[in-house]
């Protein structure tokens, strides 16, 4: 299990790309050949996922998107996160790395 | 594991560019989708083992003992057969093992390594088109229309690409004048799927590999005509340039492969069908249709486009491509949860 909270900061690991179609995300584990679609929340989170924006700021910004609790938003996209860091779709960053990733190659890759 | 170095002594090796010692001097064409491909430097054996697994897709040109020259107004996709000793290959137990090719891929070139298989596919740099290049220990024999049809798949699904086509891994299956689609990775049920069609008075077209063309993808094929599309130049899916093809724009079409599973007759050859529907999928105890979203769809097409959906230099093409598909199928793009009973027919004619 990872480590995850409000401080954490991930991104989108390199093979991975992603298109948003009608609200929906289609993921794709390029080296895999994996495919996954996620819900608007699973594609907010992967969106976000930038390498730079620590977890607690995409709190703060899916709270005007959704009716829901502060707690209970923050459980969610916990789980989500760790979630989607055990399929091998986000990485954590160490705490100090936000800078450097900035300029990682292939950390966007979709989004579109 | 680096690329080929389950396969290769020395993958280090690896061809740099499409030349070495011919197998022979024979020389065949095959009229498959997305050809002509004319395939040089074979052995007597090595002619003998294509043309018998591939009876059906043999230019008639080279059918009839001409020269086996490419479809007129299309030029052919060269692929030559080169040799390889069978020491550069390493020894592989191949028991409870699933077999996959490996890849190599960059912007001008793939590159690939498997059983008796090392092979090159390269864009070329001045036009449109693409070569194949095989090098192989096989002269004939038992495995050697194995390895040609392995790296034949690959080649015909890159070829297929470029074109605004995809190959998928489907269960093609022709009822009332459609054909459907019946999609899933090795174990889905595409064999057991077929089989009940079959039961039922259905074609199968194949049930591992089929080829489609999206609506709007740019692309045309044959004329359509049973007699046209076993004929040179009839078959091949052409680009817009070629003014003898018959566009699609009104809808989507499927296109038979010799490449099947243990159903499908790899021997006959037909006309394109129009898509009937994209179907996903799920076995399960009772039938069932429930509708894709786009999003599914295009998720699912992905996972069953072999060989391609690996390559991150053909990425945004193949997303185009499945993208028109799924937006032209939409309507017609369903999970089917289908028993064994074989009652998902009543439900699929309903819709």
């Amino acid at each position: 299990m990872n480590d995850i909270g409000g401080g954490s900061v991930l991104r989108r690991r390199p093979d991975v790309r992603f298109r948003v179609i009608d609200e929906e995300g289609v993921v794709v584990r390029q080296s895999a050949g994996e495919v996954l679609v996620l819900n608007d929340l699973g594609t907010r989170i992967l969106a976000m996922a930038d390498g730079l924006t620590p977890l607690a700021r995409w709190i703060d910004s899916l709270l005007g998107e959704f009716d829901v609790e502060r707690a209970q938003l923050e459980r969610d996209v916990v789980a989500f996160a760790e979630e989607l860091v055990a399929q091998g779709l986000l990485e954590p960053l160490p705490a100090a790395a936000p800078a450097a990733a900035a300029g990682a190659p292939g950390s966007g890759g979709g989004g579109r | 594991m680096s690329f080929g170095a389950r396969f290769l002594c020395h993958p280090e090796g690896f061809p740099q560019r499409q030349a070495g010692d011919a197998w022979g001097d024979r020389e065949l064409t095959l009229d498959l989708p997305g050809g002509p491909y004319r395939v040089l430097g074979l052995s007597a054996a090595q002619d003998a083992g294509v043309r018998a697994t591939f009876p059906g897709s043999l230019d008639a040109g080279a059918a009839s003992g001409a020269d086996g020259g490419g479809s007129p107004g299309a030029a052919a996709i060269p692929i030559l057969l080169l040799r390889r000793a069978a020491g550069d290959f390493l020894p592989v137990d191949v028991r409870g093992w699933e077999y996959g090719l490996d890849f190599d891929w960059s912007p001008a070139a793939v590159r690939l390594a498997g059983l008796g298989l090392v092979g090159r596919l390269d864009w070329l740099p001045d036009r449109p088109g693409m070569e194949g290049a095989l090098w192989t220990p096989e002269d004939g024999g038992e495995r050697f229309p194995g390895v040609f049809e392995n790296f034949l798949r690959v080649l015909v699904a890159y070829r297929l690409l470029e074109l605004g086509g995809a190959v998928l891994h489907s269960a093609g299956v022709v009822k009332d004048g459609a054909a459907f689609l019946f999609l899933g990775r090795s174990g889905a049920g595409k064999t057991t799927v077929a089989r009940l069609s079959l039961a039922q008075g259905a074609d199968v077209l194949s049930d591992d590999l089929n080829a489609v063309i999206a609506a709007g993808s740019g692309t045309a094929v044959g004329s359509g005509t049973a007699a046209g599309w076993g004929a040179a130049g009839a078959s091949r899916v052409a680009g817009a340039a070629d003014t003898t093809a018959t566009a699609t724009t009104a809808g989507c079409a499927v296109l038979k492969l010799p490449f099947t599973g243990d159903l499908g007759e790899r021997r006959a050859v037909r006309p394109p069908v129009p898509l009937g529907g994209l179907l996903r999928l799920e076995q399960a105890e009772a039938d069932a249709l429930v509708p894709l979203s786009r999003a599914e769809t295009l998720a699912c097409l992905l996972a069953c486009t072999p060989f391609v959906n690996r390559d991150p230099h053909r990425r945004e093409r193949l997303e185009q491509v499945l993208l028109a598909l799924a937006a032209a199928a939409a309507p017609h793009a369903y999970t089917l949860r289908f028993s064994l009973h074989g009652g998902f027919w009543s439900i699929i004619k309903r819709k």
